[in-house]
């Protein structure tokens, strides 16, 4: 008996320790997820890139601007460096945007899709120019790999400015070339696939969208060195030029929101949170009033109670009736005798029209035609590309109509006749001269930029136009205007070596004022 | 649960005042591993080992305390409650008890007595306590002047930077006239008292061969805040029979039923009844808020600039905001023992856990917008259902015998464990509503679902041994194996080991009458776990978007942590030493014990820089060391026959030390940011540091130590974020004094905490908008601004410029720093003073009532006063909630209460 027990015991102990680990692969394996799936998803999950804030980038150009300082608002309306508004674009590009670029390029390696493989190119260098232009030195070559390259990739080192431009330069152009018109069809594509906004049904119509994509991100490109060096710039304005650029509203590149399961994000605060903190600002509404621009009544627009613009069934939007708020001034002062006082929960000024430009379902652009034809103006003035005066004249006002046309997408917008737009290319302020004509060029960009903070924010910086005069709340700027944004507070913590070389390496301060390498004193 | 605090040295028990139902948070020797892993000890019922899953708030999106599995037990139930410190627990009951394990018994009847009854009854009522002490001066407004208008007293009413209190008729938010004077109680004006009626009726017997005990308990509770409601019922049964006389069987099942309505939100600046009240100005009466709540469109009145944040519980309440969970938890254990010999014995146990829950809540949608509709002109608002399941069993085998060799015993057994987990659950929500205010999923033109499923299991092989000489010296070996299947195949499994010792040095001392008895013991035990590795960790996984962006799908990588494939179990190492001794006639006990824990390999996330493309990743990196001291003293001063007087005291002394993080820049930021608004503060990890370091920015300093100010008399902050201490108190304690006289006994008990840290946003917030005492300075008799005492950067001469007082608080906030809102969460209270008188021997004498066997009635007051704290305007206990992520941040948790409480016991 006590033999047969022992026996039962050892083999109970074997039994257990022979199985004690069996069906553990399959019981971890989970049957519901999603392992394997086309990289192209991950590109329409990704086209929807950062473009730029209301409170960050169009409060430095000087479009908009919430006077109140009372702690969570207070950031470039009174230039001041917060952490709150410098990570916008950080933290909108690189753990949603890069890391999926980044994912579906590498689950491309090897096959034959090359369409897919450039836009993925193209978009990538999109995303990074904007964030060299926003920070100087970023991380990018060992950026977004965390996952596929292991430990060595999760605290990245930051690459010089001057030398990631040269690289989305090469990227672009390479990206471009291997364009193939018999190649593969990206019906994903949230732009020119099948459910694009500007849709195309194979892969020749698709890739000549792309074509004109990718050249005009490369004339944006060259712009970019006006000031630094004349010559490298018109080296790749002619080659964009002659690859071939958008040539109609048809060509841009936008989405549109259907406002149920999709809402334009960063209107929502305009619209839902405290509406009374946001306004037009002065030099906006001014420009638009002594031009009588006819896109004015599209973007401002006075409510009868600011902290509640969606309530009012017929905003105020002719423009002699609008007021911006000036810049630097504080909102208790808004009540001064100086000032136009009061008025519902807010102040008696011009806010965003929030049924238009500012509407929730208002549609989004990352490169338009109107922008196109108004770098190729300045082009053609600085004689970069052929055609001298006349040419320029004549992609300036093209240029200004197809911005006004555009205006067609938007919810709640009405058509304007081609008289119109006529009389207004030839209104004082607007009308084109060769003396005046990088201010005139560059002001309207800076229109047409509406919603496109990086870009505003960019080409103000380049050119120098509109003449705009720096906000004198303080003297936190030195007088000037903001140059770049800082890097996240956060850096400094998790990536403290990198982050320190970086900051050594913009000239030893992660300050406002330290300028981008293409923008030149 | 309540009942251990501050009785057993080094167990750390904070009840959050989260509403009705709420969850606790229990920690044994201190927090053994970083926010994130489960912290607590382990709960043994009856031998199934249930995680105490406290379901508390985080702060990351959960803003609603659900309670932990604490509240399926009974206290009327419970036998007998052990609490096992150090990894010794862990020797036994594997991984799960590497934090040390709470082991409850329930009772199951007493072999040969009659059938007896017993009932018990409880009442409590719970009083917010009030320790607010907000400037009663200054009312509404902004820069020095009062409201103007309706429309212009709406988006201020969050600032008391207003004129002087003068009682004159002004605006407030809804347009009417009410007198400029201070209302200071508003928040206690909204809260109730709140309730807690408890019955059990249970009936017990046992025979020859064996005994039983069956109970049921109704518990309805009220919380302090309106409509939240908890009702619980538990059946209870207990069984121990004599099969033969080799064979036993103990039967124990639990049946209970949670029912949990509207449990409040609390601890991010967001939702809440504390959130709003507190941060409004004075000068607004509540009646006017409960009044004027609802706007003429059904949206919420605007009362401030916050609409987003500062939400008007009265709205919510008229509109009928609803949060209803209904769980149901099945407990049930089953073991049969068969002697082989006398010596020699097998014995079987099979535990069966299966928890069923269901969530309802209803969004209204005008909730924090004066907008009723989206832009697609349907309406706002959310409804949201989900349903999850759990069943976890757990079956072991046990062969032991022990036998003594003249002064030699020797006790041995050998087993085996295999726990296995399944858990899966359904989520719907619809939001859009066609049509207005009608919760359904139908109604929704916005619809989503999804699906969770996981699995996990533990298979584990163990052997104890206890070698003992002569009742003087014992020797114990344990060693165990588990094998984790949410581990890599290659390396998933831990063995590990313990050794402790003990000498009973009173045996050689028998003739020194002042020592009955002396115990000496020292141990060294590891313990291996897979505690932070969840199943499925390891896989890159996608989630395709639910809704088509203009009519295509898109995807993307699914959350922002890296996975990593390679994860090992991590293991916790500790010593400890102790020495016991009775004397004086058992008079005095001395408890002392000394331990050092070392955790290595924790699995951690490991923050990442973002720009990685990810935030975290989980790796074996983290190491940290708790160690401590814990002294238990209890005297009885006076025992005569009819009174007597014990007192003990215990204390615990907690060190901890962060060893290694596992990344190049030594720290881990816990961000708080992700929670909503919060704006100031990190708690970091940093190696060389204790635990959950709290970290801002401080005053800019020259090389004198005088504070830097800009031209304007503003401040500037540090460069550099800067530690203020650690948030672990350092030590804890309490004492307990029992009176006994003949059959009336009085028992007061204090405890404390010392030597922790906290940021609070109470205080932040409270400066920023002048609500706070520390907001006058600057707006006092004849001031006209903070002239904050420091130097000029620029010329190092003394300031001299008044600071508008607005603007200047808010530079804390904006510069991030902490100095004027960190305060010691150290506190000292009389937690707790009862009265009971056993009237068993009046029932006795009387005729009457003899058939009443038992009979005892109880008084006592919790929370009766709170002698010493630092933190103004609020207790520091109401700071915390049960889970570690918050620790040392303070953010809007309810007020704690005072509670009465009244209970009989009778037994037929």
């Amino acid at each position: 008996m006590k033999k047969f027990k022992g026996l039962l015991l050892i083999s109970a102990i074997f039994f257990l320790l022979g199985g004690c680990d069996k069906d553990f692969i399959e019981l971890n394996t989970n049957p519901y997820a999603v392992t394997d799936l086309d990289p192209a998803l991950l590109f329409a999950g990704a086209q929807r890139s950062h473009l730029g804030g209301w409170e960050t980038e169009h409060t430095i150009v000087q479009h908009f601007v919430n006077p109140f300082n009372s702690g969570a608002t207070l950031g470039p309306n009174f230039n001041a460096d917060i952490d709150n508004f410098n990570n916008g674009k950080w933290d909108g590009s690189y753990p949603n945007i890069i890391k999926n670029l980044v994912q579906a390029l590498s689950l491309l390696e090897g096959s034959d899709r090359v369409n897919l493989r450039s836009m993925l190119r193209i978009w990538k260098a999109q995303v990074y120019m904007g964030l060299v232009d926003t920070h100087a030195d970023i991380p990018y070559s060992n950026a977004g790999q965390a996952f596929l390259k292991g430990s060595e990739y999760f605290y990245p080192s930051y690459d010089d400015d001057a030398a990631i431009y040269a690289d989305l330069e090469k990227e672009l152009k390479e990206a471009i070339a291997a364009l193939n018109p018999s190649g593969d069809f990206v019906s994903a594509d949230l732009f020119y696939g099948a459910n694009g906004s500007a849709k195309t049904t194979t892969a020749t119509a698709q890739v000549d969208k792309w074509k004109k994509l990718g050249n005009s991100l490369l004339l944006r490109l060259g712009m970019r060195y006006s000031k630094l060096d004349a010559n490298k710039a018109k080296t790749i304005v002619s080659e964009a030029f002659n690859g071939g650029v958008m040539k109609s509203n048809d060509d841009n590149a936008w989405v549109k929101y259907d406002g149920t399961l999709f809402t334009n994000g960063a209107n929502g605060g305009l619209v839902n949170n405290n509406p009374y903190f946001y306004y037009a600002a002065e030099p906006l509404v001014e420009q638009l009033k002594t031009t009588a621009d006819p896109r004015g009544p599209f973007i401002v627009a006075t409510y009868a109670n600011p902290s509640n613009p969606l309530a009012d069934p017929k905003p105020v939007t002719d423009l002699a009736s609008q007021f911006g708020v000036p810049v630097g001034v504080i909102n208790t002062d808004l009540t001064k005798p100086a000032y136009r006082g009061a008025k519902g929960g807010g102040y008696n000024y011009s806010q965003m029209n929030v049924n238009v430009v500012a509407s929730l379902t208002a549609p989004d652009f990352w490169v338009t035609y109107p922008e196109v034809s108004l770098l190729l103006a300045e082009a053609a003035q600085r004689g970069w590309i052929a055609g001298g005066e006349a040419a320029a004249k004549q992609y300036y006002e093209d240029g200004i109509k197809a911005d006004i046309k555009r205006y067609a997408l938007y919810p709640k917008s009405s058509a304007i006749s081609d008289a119109d737009i006529a009389t207004f290319l030839a209104s004082p302020g607007v009308a084109y001269n060769a003396a005046d004509a990088l201010k005139l060029i560059n002001t309207q960009l800076w229109i047409a930029y509406i919603r496109n903070g990086t870009q505003a924010w960019a080409n103000f910086r380049r050119s120098g136009f509109p003449a705009l005069s720096p906000n004198k709340f303080n003297n936190l700027l030195n007088g000037g205007f903001i140059r770049r944004l800082s890097y996240p507070d956060y850096e400094l913590a998790q990536n403290r070596t990198n982050y320190q070389n970086a900051v050594k390496a913009i000239g030893g301060t992660d300050n406002l004022t330290t300028r981008v390498f293409w923008d030149k004193e | 649960m309540e009942s251990l605090e501050g009785r057993v040295a080094g167990l750390n028990i904070t009840p959050p005042a989260a509403g009705a139902g709420s969850s606790m948070q229990i920690r044994l020797r201190g927090q053994a591993a970083f926010a994130g892993a489960n912290n607590a000890p382990l709960i043994v019922i009856n031998g199934l080992p249930i995680d105490q899953g406290a379901r508390g708030v985080n702060g990351l999106g959960t803003p609603r305390d659900l309670g932990d599995n604490l509240s399926n037990v009974n206290p009327d139930d419970i036998e007998s409650m052990t609490v096992l410190k150090g990894a010794t627990a862990a020797a036994i009951y594997g991984a799960r008890a590497a934090n040390g394990a709470i082991i409850i018994t329930t009772k199951s009847g007493r072999k040969n007595q009659g059938i007896g009854v017993e009932y018990s009854s409880n009442y409590s009522t719970q009083h917010a306590l009030n320790f607010f002490d907000f400037q009663t001066e200054y009312g509404q407004g902004t820069g020095g002047k009062r409201p103007t208008s309706g429309a212009n007293a709406a988006t201020t009413g969050h600032f008391a930077w207003g004129e002087r209190l003068d009682g004159a008729p002004t605006p407030i938010f809804d347009g009417t006239l009410q007198p400029y004077s201070a209302n200071p109680d508003n928040l206690f004006g909204f809260l109730q008292t709140g309730t807690d009626f408890t019955n059990t009726i249970a009936m017990s017997g046992g025979g020859a061969n064996g005994s039983f005990r069956a109970s049921f308990s109704n518990t309805d509770a009220e919380g302090i805040t309106p409509n939240n409601e908890y009702n619980r019922k538990i059946a209870n049964v207990g069984i121990n029979h004599n099969i033969s006389k080799k064979l036993k069987l103990q039967l124990n099942i639990n049946y209970t039923n949670e029912q949990q309505v509207n449990p409040p939100q609390i601890g991010t600046q967001g939702p809440g009844a504390v959130n709003f009240f507190t941060r409004l100005a004075t000068s607004i009466p509540l009646s006017a808020l409960k009044n004027s709540a609802v706007a003429a469109n059904g949206t919420e009145t605007l009362t401030s600039g916050f609409q987003g944040t500062l939400l008007n519980p009265y709205y919510a309440l008229a509109v009928g905001q609803r949060y209803e969970t209904e769980r149901n938890r099945f407990l049930s254990t089953a073991t049969l023992r068969y002697d082989l010999t006398d010596w020699l014995y097998v014995q079987g146990r099979y535990n069966y856990d299966f928890a069923l829950s269901f969530t309802e809540s209803h969004d209204p949608g005008g909730i924090g917008t004066s907008v009723p509709t989206n832009a697609d002109g349907t309406f706002k608002g959310a409804y949201n259902l989900s349903e999850s399941k759990g069943t976890d069993v757990n079956a072991d085998f046990l062969v032991g015998g022990g036998k003594e060799f003249g002064k030699f015993s020797v006790d041995a057994n050998v087993g085996g464990n295999t726990w296995r987990v399944k858990n899966n659950g359904f989520n719907q929500g619809s939001s859009n509503f066609i049509v207005r205010d009608l919760y359904s999923i139908g109604n929704g033109s916005v619809r989503s679902q999804s699906y969770g499923f996981s699995q996990y299991r533990v298979n584990s092989l163990y052997g104890w041994a206890e070698l003992g000489y002569n009742n003087l010296l014992y020797l114990n070996f344990t060693g165990r194996q588990d094998w984790f299947s949410v581990l890599n195949p290659e390396d998933n499994s831990e063995l590990y080991q313990s050794v402790s010792g003990s000498f009973i040095f009173s045996e050689l001392m028998k003739n020194q009458k002042w020592l009955s008895y002396g115990k000496l013991r020292a141990s060294w035990a590891e313990v291996g776990s897979s505690n932070g590795v969840n199943p499925y960790d390891g896989l890159l996984t996608y989630g395709i978007s639910q809704n088509q962006f203009q009519g295509q799908t898109t995807a993307s990588i699914s959350g922002n942590s890296a996975p990593n494939r390679f994860l090992r179990p991590f293991s916790v190492e500790e010593k400890e030493i102790g020495l016991e001794m009775r004397m004086f006639g058992n008079r005095v006990t001395i408890d002392i014990s000394a331990f050092d824990k070392i955790t290595t390999d924790q699995v951690l996330d490991v923050q990442l820089s973002n720009s990685s493309g990810y935030n975290t990743s989980k790796e074996n990196l983290g190491s940290l060391k708790n160690s401590g001291l814990e002294f238990l003293l209890e005297v009885k001063p006076i025992q005569t026959q009819n009174f007597s007087w014990t007192s003990s005291w215990n204390h615990a002394f907690l060190a901890t030390k962060v060893l290694s993080v596992g990344a190049p820049s030594e720290i881990i930021v816990l961000n708080w940011g992700a929670t909503g608004n919060e704006f100031i503060g990190q708690l970091r990890y940093v190696e060389g540091l204790p635990m959950n370091q709290v970290y801002a920015r401080t005053y800019l300093k020259n090389e004198e130590g005088q504070i830097l100010l800009t031209d304007q008399g503003r401040l500037i902050p540090s460069v550099d974020y800067v530690s203020f201490g650690s948030s672990i108190p350092k030590h804890t304690g309490g004492w307990n004094n029992t009176f006994t006289y003949k059959n009336l006994s009085l028992a007061v008990h204090f405890d404390y905490k010392l030597g922790g840290v906290v940021i609070s946003s109470t205080a932040l917030n409270a400066n920023r908008q002048g609500h706070s005492k520390q907001s006058l300075v600057g707006r006092r008799e004849g001031e006209k601004g903070v002239v904050f005492p420091g130097v000029y950067r620029s010329n190092e001469q003394p300031n001299t410029t008044a600071v508008d007082p607005a603007t200047f608080y808010a530079d804390y906030r904006n510069n991030q720093m902490g100095d004027i809102v960190t305060f010691k969460s150290d506190f000292v209270k009389l937690r707790n003073v009862s009265i009971s008188y056993n009237l068993t021997d009046l029932m006795r004498k009387s005729n009457v009532l003899g058939f009443i066997k038992g009979l005892s009635v109880t008084a006592s007051c919790r929370n009766a006063a709170l002698l010493y704290k630092d933190i103004p305007d609020l207790d520091p206990e109401a700071i915390q909630s049960s889970g570690d992520f918050r620790s040392g941040y303070e953010n809007t948790s309810l007020p704690t209460t005072r509670n009465f409480n009244f209970s009989l016991n009778a037994k037929f």
